[in-house]
């Protein structure tokens, strides 16, 4: 108090300093501002949902800068969900997660594929649930999984990875030959999209009724570009695929060999198992 | 007598200093309309008891505080000025410096403040480490350093930019007799290699041994001033030294003086001390000066 | 009388060093252990997750700490400086030699910003060693099982192993790290700030502290209070005031999106290395204004 008051008069042009600078500052920050959150270098703060969602604890560590941190440790929770099979909790986490750093890709793949293929496959074996109840979850979790794929895609357009995961959801969970044709279609020519999807983009479709034309003259054109395409389901898919469309033999593609037993499907892991080999309990 | 130059090294006119004390209306006059001039080249005491203003007097002539009223020059340039400072060394009272330096390294320091480097700042150390006696504990922590040491250590830290005044606040509070009395003939060598030398202390017997000049402060205002000689000579008496006197001179003497209708008053030793003017002041001013 | 000069990056020097000096002499660099112990923690979480998403997840963990760290320890170290040599009257005898108060200032908080950035320096060695060290055994992994799988082409491969490349250790990091340290300096110059005229350093901490949070909450504050019509005009003034005072700590999260991988964009870091200097500049200016004439 007693120092306060000698300095009373200084307070004045301390102020004026502070808010004069404040002010100056104030439309320079809002242009850094939006030209950082264009670049993707920052992320604009959370929706107020998701504020009114957190904990004490987390929201203090958002609101104090730490929110890598905030997000990391609600990550770690969900993995908790994920062992004790807490499926809400788990989406709930994640919808915060997601929030608050929608811009982290791991996060959108990790929540689909625990709600699109750990959660769906929970369902088909929870001996606790009558098996009207379980059919229903299955559907819920794995359509919440396409929600969120799509809500990933709409922050990461980019993203490979969450579209990737998304077709497994598609492929193995809602048996969507269609749906998936075409999450692969939109994963070709992505940043680190494998090779592979171009030709499943085309074996799926084969699939997809109504569109074997579609597919045998794209598997066609795939298999005119050379060796490396030549893949041994390619040319089993085209094969069937001339068989159903009645192709005259002169046109077939010479490798002809019907008996030929049927390889693995390419790179396809089953669905406890993560890129690495490390298996999923 | 020294000679006077012409710019003093302290030059303080009428300088107040008060401090308010919390938003309600009451202050304290620390220092009240307070004149004197330390000259180039003499020691010049400033003594007075707890609270008297002694350190806020110097803390203004430092520019460590601005003066309420008044100024304070040194060698004729604004206290604040940071070519005064650099003319002066100061050691405060009860002086504190980094645990974590030793003493080589404290001197270091604050010679690189003053903008010494290399060469000349190393030889000033080992010069100022054998000058203050610590020679040996050069490279022990201060953070071990006994009161007594770190007041040799304030002292060195003081001359280290070779200063034309050195400011001294109570210099040998809390330091053993042996130990202020190094410090006191540090001072006479001081005045000696020409340093003006400007302390302050309420320990008397100090003050009178090596100031020149002394000023009494009481309750912020300089009571008595002048030199030790003036201030301790006491009016109206006279002392006669004799040398070789008989008992039957002094007899005669006495005779003489009590016909004269004058009196002995002692026999010996002769003067007043500055202890007993001093408690003789502190008390008259406590009368007149009883709060209001 | 001899020349003293009016400025001295000499003295400004020697005040920095001597604050160095003081904090490695405090044992503050200790600190740097429990940062190794954190990351080499958040290194060896063993979770059911991809290589990806482990990578990714130490490098938040990590990233996430130093920063941290680093305000924390700008707040703390600043805080307890200058009150520290106001109680100890080192400051009297440090002020009594030909030292000028924004010499003082400037060498205290360069002191501090050597030792943030030195300390950053190496958490960000250590947070490397890390990264580096698991994304490689990672890779070896990855290529090792899709080459005993068989299925896999060459193109297959270095796909995926670009997948954990790009959550590995880029040298777009370090952007990160001077993006911690411009954030650190702005809090040091604010607390130097405030403990010109608070009394005590637990003080100075605590308002640093909440400042600082404040300052990240405001832009979120202002989206909430100014946009919407149902707050009262004093809640609304109160924002705006606030948000004149108080500096915006939450552009300085640029780094979050530099720790994902998005692409640098330089010309943003440059301005923002723009808008720290002129937060220093300011802030030390009314840091003088209080210090210049205060007593001691
Ligand atoms: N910063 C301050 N704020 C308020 N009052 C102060 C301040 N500094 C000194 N005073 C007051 O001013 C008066 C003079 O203090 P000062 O320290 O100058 O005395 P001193 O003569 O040095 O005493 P001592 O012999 O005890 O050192 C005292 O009454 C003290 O309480
Ligand atoms: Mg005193």
């Amino acid at each position: 108090m007693k120092r306060l008051f000698q300095r009373l008069p200084r307070t004045v042009p301390v102020l004026a300093l502070l808010a004069a600078f404040g002010l100056a500052r104030g439309p320079i920050e809002e242009g850094l501002r939006a030209r950082l959150v264009a670049a993707n270098l920052l992320v604009p703060p959370p929706a107020q949902s998701a504020f009114e969602q957190m904990r004490q604890s987390v929201l203090m560590a958002t609101l104090g800068g730490l929110r890598p941190l905030a997000a990391t440790y609600l990550s770690l929770e969900a993995f908790d969900h994920f062992s004790t099979k807490s499926w809400d909790d788990l989406r709930r986490s994640y919808e915060i997660v997601t929030s608050l750093e929608p811009r982290d890709e791991t996060h959108w793949v990790a929540v689909v594929w625990h709600l699109g293929i750990n959660a769906t496959a929970n369902m088909e074996i929870d001996g606790r649930l009558p098996a009207f109840e379980r059919e229903r979850r299955f559907k819920e979790y794995a359509f919440q999984a396409i929600d969120f794929a799509e809500r990933g895609i709409a922050q990461l357009p980019e993203s490979a990875a969450i579209r990737l995961q998304l077709v497994e959801v598609y492929r193995e969970k809602l048996k969507d030959d269609c749906a998936a044709s075409r999450v692969y279609g939109d994963t070709i020519g992505l940043p680190g999209a494998p090779g592979f999807v171009r030709r499943f983009h085309g074996y799926y479709m084969a699939r997809c009724p109504g569109r074997e034309k579609e597919a045998y003259a794209y598997l066609t054109a795939l298999y005119r570009e050379g060796k490396s395409q030549r893949k041994p389901t390619l040319i089993k898919e085209i094969q069937d695929l001339e068989k159903k469309l009645g192709i005259p033999v002169p046109q077939r593609i010479p490798e002809a060999d019907p008996d030929r037993p049927r390889p693995n499907q390419a790179p396809r892991r089953s669905s406890n198992v993560l890129p690495g080999g490390i298996v999923v309990p | 007598m020294k000679e006077r130059m012409s710019t003093p090294a302290v030059e303080v006119s009428n300088l107040t200093k008060v401090f308010s004390l919390g938003l309600r209306k009451e202050y304290v006059v620390a220092v009240d309309n307070l004149s004197f001039r330390v000259e180039a080249g003499e020691v010049y005491g400033l003594i007075g008891p707890n609270g008297s203003g002694k350190s806020t007097t110097m803390k203004v002539v430092l520019g460590l505080m601005a003066a309420s009223k008044g100024s304070a020059k040194v060698f004729g340039l604004d206290s604040g000025d940071i070519r005064a400072r650099n003319e002066i060394g100061f050691l405060p009272e009860n002086p504190y410096f980094y645990k974590h330096l030793t003493g080589a390294e404290t001197l270091r320091f604050y010679g690189k403040l003053c903008g010494m480097r290399g060469a000349a700042l190393a030889k000033r150390t080992a010069e100022l480490l054998k000058l203050v006696d610590l020679e040996g504990a050069a490279n022990r922590r201060l953070g071990g350093y006994s009161k007594g040491m770190l007041q040799r250590i304030g002292l060195a830290q003081a001359l280290v930019q070779h200063p034309r005044l050195v400011i001294l606040d109570e210099p040998t509070a809390g330091v053993d007799p042996i130990g202020s009395r190094q410090i006191r003939d540090l001072i006479l060598r001081l005045r000696d290699e020409g340093y003006t030398v400007f302390l302050c202390s309420h320990l008397l017997e100090q003050v009178q041994e090596v100031c020149d000049r002394v000023g009494i402060l009481f309750r912020g205002r300089m009571r008595r001033e002048g030199t030790l000689d003036e201030l301790i000579a006491i009016e109206g008496q006279t002392t006669l030294t004799l040398e070789g006197a008989s008992p039957a001179l002094l007899e005669r003497l006495r005779a003489t003086v009590a016909e004269e209708g004058a009196e002995v008053l002692a026999e010996g030793h002769p003067r007043t001390s500055l202890e007993q003017l001093f408690i003789q002041i502190a008390e008259r001013g406590g009368e007149e000066n009883q709060p209001s | 009388m001899r020349p003293v000069p009016l400025f001295s990056p000499g003295r400004v020097a020697t005040i920095a060093s001597g604050t160095v000096t003081q904090l490695i002499r405090m044992k503050t660099f200790y600190f740097l252990l429990a940062f190794a112990l954190v990351v080499v923690a958040a290194g060896n979480f063993n979770l059911p997750a991809t290589p990806a998403q482990e990578l990714s997840m130490i490098k938040k963990v990590s990233f996430g700490t130093m920063d941290l760290f680093a305000w924390l320890f700008a707040i703390v170290a600043t805080a307890l400086l200058i009150p520290r040599d106001q109680e100890d009257r080192t400051l009297y005898t440090i002020l009594s030699k030909p030292v000028r108060r924004v010499e003082y200032l400037l060498g205290k908080l360069g002191g501090v910003l050597v030792v943030v950035g030195v300390s950053l320096v190496a958490m960000y060695a250590i947070c490397a060693t890390m990264i580096g060290v698991r994304e490689s055994l990672f890779v070896a992994a990855e290529v090792e099982a899709m080459q005993a799988d068989g299925r896999y082409s060459e193109e297959d491969i270095a796909g995926q192993v670009g997948l954990i490349r790009q959550q590995g250790l880029r040298p777009e990091l370090a952007i990160a790290v001077l993006a911690f340290f411009l954030k650190a300096a702005v809090v040091a110059a604010v607390t130097i700030f405030l403990s010109t005229f608070a009394s005590s350093s637990l003080f100075t901490i605590i308002v640093s502290i909440l400042v600082f949070l404040v300052g990240h909450a405001h832009t979120m504050a202002s989206s909430f209070w100014l946009h919407e019509s149902g707050n009262s005009a004093f809640v609304r003034m109160l924002v705006k005031v606030v948000k004149i005072l108080i500096p915006d700590f939450q552009l300085f999260a640029f780094s979050e999106g530099v720790v994902l991988g998005e692409a640098v964009v330089w010309p943003l870091v440059w301005q923002m290395g723009g808008l720290t200097l002129a937060y220093l500049a300011v802030f030390l200016l009314l840091s003088l204004l209080v210090f210049v004439d205060k007593e001691f």
